[in-house]
């Protein structure tokens, strides 16, 4: 199980051409498709302007921001309303719902979209200039359905766990997605992920009560046979910030998961074509708990056949799981490399040291997000956790941070 | 339907589907992207790999003359057949044990089918298996190191058909079994499509190759060159730190098992990992390749004896490639087998390193690429250096005929010479004294259960198929004085042992060996087997009073 992530998480790297393909190819200059941008903002007035100001400087000419805001939130308004003031192509809708969730935000906003395609960004991304440019480039050439373009959490110096972080979300956008593409099955990103409008309306826009919706509306867009293209530029990446607290990306992680497993309940994806493609979509789906899983047995099967008395024979196999991750170790110590080489930035010893120290430690973390997703959807609780505690225990930052909806890495 | 967009070399590219950047120098010759589906690579590979099988098998099993080496690994993979663990007497971290599970693997079937069949010169059969492999690799390796077709089949000729590869192939020996590993990851470290996980699976097949026959460390440096050159700069750090992870953790494996079993570091009452590399270590040398008194030098002799070709020949070529770097595109794409060459041949000129006779064999293959890749240099020279477009004919014609008569010289000088090296391998018979002796312990001792033989490894498997107790009945000669599991069976040393059969390896070995020579000394032949240095002796020892035994 190891092996097949290791064999997936390196799919971009097989051979040099098909790293090549992996990326964004450049912009003719023409442009035919129109955009809609969805904003959803929610407590976060300190960074929505900027987000808007910095999407308004975009080279490509034909798109409007919708910026949703909730009807209980008069602060992230104003900064809308006078956003929306200041530029024609800034609209506001307001979301009513009593209980507010992104997906019924973006539902909320769909009827009033009049571009071709609709973009789904986050209020604190920062979002590069001619990304639409790209995006309007590949819808014309590959005449796709959807386009996902890359997010790159860029803060991997924070803390032990944020450097992870970025390495899990520069493995799973730089390569791993482009198989999901490939095999056509895809789990997509919960922003820079680009929908042809006619083709989001069929769809009836976005599950209200899924928790991991981006990944649902992916598995159903796949299902039915929509044509999805992944593009990965390091410069056109839209570059996002790890979890605040230890706390608060343990239940970032626990509403995926447990999103992961609605969308596996749902089984939208036993519509897929192909066994393999089925194959594929129940392994990934189930990904989460297998890795918690995997997590517990590696090291008691090393400590087994250390201390405990065996035949050599088993304890042999005993240590096979740990040359997979130990394999994974060094390729993600690899990965830190390029991933510092193509952000241009400065990887000191301190970070690989601490990145392969943290690894046990992160792999603890994942798994017990797994185990509380798991418990928390035996319990039917699948509110959105941070949603309902608004403020409760948390600074109001980690909850901005927590209501964005991420991509699963 | 989904897919990922077109390819784009660089943002800087328009867009368009197009290969990745190349690095490195156009190549000359492109190999095709898949030999398989070349039909004219096919046929002459396969017409080679049949010519190279009919040499080396025809009477494989009479010549050359069984080599003591071969009975130990054969042996070892009796006991591993036999469930009896990795050797028949405690296995001592000579050697890692990979080669001879792999040996006991290749005869499995043949031996379950019929157990008597498990003898040196019957089981040498199984490494045609061998052989065929390397030699279709180092068609495959000379291919897409971008050799024209016509000189990856002047290499595989070469490594197949050489006289001395004829003789050291056939033999049972584990440097055999490391060479097909090792020229495996040299061709997945060429991988033409550059996969990452090809160059993974060129650390696994290196980190075989060294468990097998722990030598082949020293090419590794080689192999890597060979991997740097073809990988692509954007995936090569993946793809090299791939390769050395897995060549690495694989290679790791052997000191665990030590390490599982409680011997890794020596200690009272055992047998350690430690220990056995410290002795492979401090062998002592065999002297100066080049001084003439020197064991090295007889072992280099040995060599030159069956073929000139091929050492010397690739050593010049090796030399060519070296020399002729900067200008020849065929001797940049042969940068790994030269590299791997000149290593060897540094360590084979240590002043006073050990230097054993199977060390040839991992050269061979290298030896073969080089020298056909000096070939196809010189004839790019002949026919197309300073060529212009309108070069006059009769200009043309002439290089082509200093070629034919280059190749025919060439031809002149090793066809006569192989054909009678050739010719020896497939119709001597070398092992006659050693089937009569099998033969005579066979139907002259009495009672085979409770007599005790010395013998050396060559004939013991033999001698356990006639009914002698495997280990303390037949005894490997040396273990009389080095295991300590065997001595304290003979408490009288000599007169413990009934009898003694002296073959040329246990004359030679008994002069450090108290109670070999012991035996020796104490015993008179009762029957002997060829002539002169060769000869095999089957000696009684005479102890005064109780003289059973057992000659009728």
């Amino acid at each position: 199980m190891a092996a097949f992530t290791l064999w997936w998480q390196m799919h971009a790297w097989r051979t040099p051409e098909v790293l090549a393909s992996t990326r964004f190819s450049r912009p003719d200059g023409d442009e035919h498709v129109s955009f809609s941008l969805l904003l959803p903002a929610r407590h976060e007035q300190a960074v929505l302007d900027h987000t808007v100001q910095r999407l308004l400087e975009s080279t490509h000419t034909d798109f409007e921001i919708i910026v949703i805001v909730g009807h209980d939130d008069p602060e992230t308004t104003a900064v809308a309303e006078d956003a929306a003031a200041r530029d024609p192509r800034v609209r506001v809708v307001v979301d009513t719902h009593e209980k507010k969730n992104k997906p019924k935000a973006m539902n909320t906003a769909l009827p009033h979209c009049r571009g071709d395609v609709v973009g789904v960004f986050d209020a604190e991304d920062q979002v590069h200039p001619e990304l639409l440019a790209h995006v309007d480039h590949a819808f014309r050439t590959t005449k796709a359905d959807v386009v996902q373009g890359g997010v790159q959490l860029i803060n991997f110096h924070s803390s032990w766990y944020s450097l992870r972080n970025c390495l899990e979300y520069f493995f799973w956008f730089r390569s791993r997605l482009h198989l999901h593409a490939q095999k056509g099955f895809i789990p997509l990103g919960g922003n820079t992920v680009f929908v042809r409008t006619d083709v989001l309306r069929e769809a009836d826009g976005w599950d209200p009560d899924c928790l991991a919706e981006d990944c649902d509306l992916g598995v159903r867009l796949s299902s039915v046979g929509k044509k999805v293209v992944v593009a990965y530029d390091s410069d056109m990446v839209t570059r996002e910030e790890t979890p605040g607290s230890l706390v608060s990306l343990l239940k970032q992680r626990t509403r995926w998961n447990q999103g992961f497993l609605q969308v596996y309940r749902k089984k939208d994806w036993k519509q897929l074509p192909g066994f393999g493609q089925r194959l594929l979509a129940r392994y990934t789906l189930m990904t989460p708990f297998l890795q918690a899983f995997s997590g517990v047995v590696i090291p008691l099967n090393a400590a087994v056949a250390l201390f405990l008395d065996v035949p050599v024979g088993i304890a042999f196999l005993t240590f096979l799981p740990l040359v997979t991750a130990a394999v994974t170790f060094v390729f993600e110590v690899v990965g830190l490399h390029d991933f510092g080489k193509q952000y241009g930035l400065r990887v000191r010893l301190v970070h690989y040291l601490k990145l392969i120290v943290g690894g046990p430690f992160y792999q603890v973390l994942l798994a017990g997000a797994a185990i509380r997703a798991v418990w928390r959807e035996q319990r039917g609780r699948n509110d959105w956790e941070l949603t309902s505690h608004v403020g409760a225990h948390l600074t109001r930052a980690e909850v901005n941070r927590d209501l964005r909806e991420d991509v699963p890495a | 339907m989904t897919s990922t967009l077109p390819a784009v070399t660089t943002p800087k590219v328009p867009a368009q589907r197009q290969p990745a950047p190349e690095t490195g120098s156009a190549d000359r010759t492109a190999p095709p992207s898949r030999l398989r589906s070349s039909r004219s690579d096919l046929l002459l590979c396969g017409a080679l790999l049949v010519a190279v099988l009919v040499v080396q098998g025809w009477n494989i099993a009479d010549y050359p003359t069984l080599s003591d080496d071969e009975g130990t690994y054969l042996a070892q993979a009796w006991a591993v057949q036999q469930g009896k663990g990795l050797a028949h007497y405690t296995y001592w971290y000579d050697h890692p044990p990979l080669g001879w599970v792999q040996i006991a693997l290749l005869t499995w079937i043949p031996s379950w089918l019929s157990p008597g069949s498990m003898t040196v010169g019957g089981m040498r059969i199984a490494m045609l298996v061998v052989s065929a492999v390397s030699a279709v690799l180092v068609y495959v390796l000379a291919r897409r190191l971008s050799l024209p077709r016509w000189a990856a089949g002047l290499a595989m000729a070469l490594f197949g058909l050489s006289p001395l590869s004829v003789v050291l192939q056939r033999e049972i020996f584990l440097d055999n079994i490391a060479v097909m590993w090792t020229l495996l990851a040299f061709t997945l470290a060429a991988s033409p499509s550059r996969h990452l996980w090809h160059h993974f699976g060129a650390g696994l097949a290196a980190a075989t190759a060294v468990l097998t026959k722990e030598t082949m460390l020293v090419v590794l440096p080689a192999l890597f060159v060979t991997m740097w050159r073809h990988s692509h700069r954007d995936t090569r750090k993946f793809a090299v730190t791939g390769a050395v992870t897995a060549c690495v953790l694989i290679g790791f494996s052997y000191p665990l098992f030590a390490l599982l079993k409680g011997e890794l570091l020596p200690g009272g009452g055992h047998v350690s990992l430690w220990d056995g590399v410290k002795y492979q270590m401090t062998r002592p040398g065999s002297g100066f390749i080049l001084d003439r008194s020197s064991g090295s030098y007889g072992v280099l002799h040995s060599w030159l004896y069956y073929d000139r070709v091929l050492p010397l020949g690739g050593l010049a070529g090796a030399l060519l490639l070296i020399a002729t770097w900067r200008w020849s595109v065929t001797a940049r794409a042969l940068a790994g087998p030269a590299f791997t060459i000149a290593i060897l041949t540094v360590l084979a000129m240590r002043p006073n390193g050990y230097l054993p006779a199977m060390y040839v064999i991992q050269a061979l293959p290298f030896l073969a690429l080089v020298l056909a890749g000096g070939t196809a240099s010189v004839a790019h020279a002949v026919l197309r250096r300073w060529r212009a477009d309108g070069e006059k004919r009769y200009v043309t014609g002439g290089r082509y005929a200093l070629a034919a008569v280059l190749a025919v010289a060439a031809g002149a000088y090793v066809v006569p010479r192989w054909y009678d090296g050739d010719h020896t391998a497939v119709t001597t018979d070398a092992n006659a004294p050693y089937r009569a002796a099998s033969k005579w312990l066979t139907s002259e001792v009495e009672d085979p259960k409770d007599t005790r033989v010395l013998v050396d490894d060559a004939l013991w498997l033999d001698l356990v198929h006639d009914g002698y107790r495997p280990g303390l009945g037949v005894i490997w000669f040396y273990k009389a004085d080095l295991d300590p599991a065997v001595t304290k069976t003979m408490p009288h040393g000599w007169k413990d042992i009934d009898y003694v059969v002296a073959s040329p390896t246990v004359r030679r070995d008994a002069v450090d060996l108290p109670n070999v020579k012991a035996a020796i000394e104490h015993s008179t032949p009762v029957a002997t087997f060829g002539t002169g240095e060769d000869r095999i002796e089957i000696r009684q020892i005479q102890t005064t009073g109780t003289a059973d035994g057992g000659v009728r």
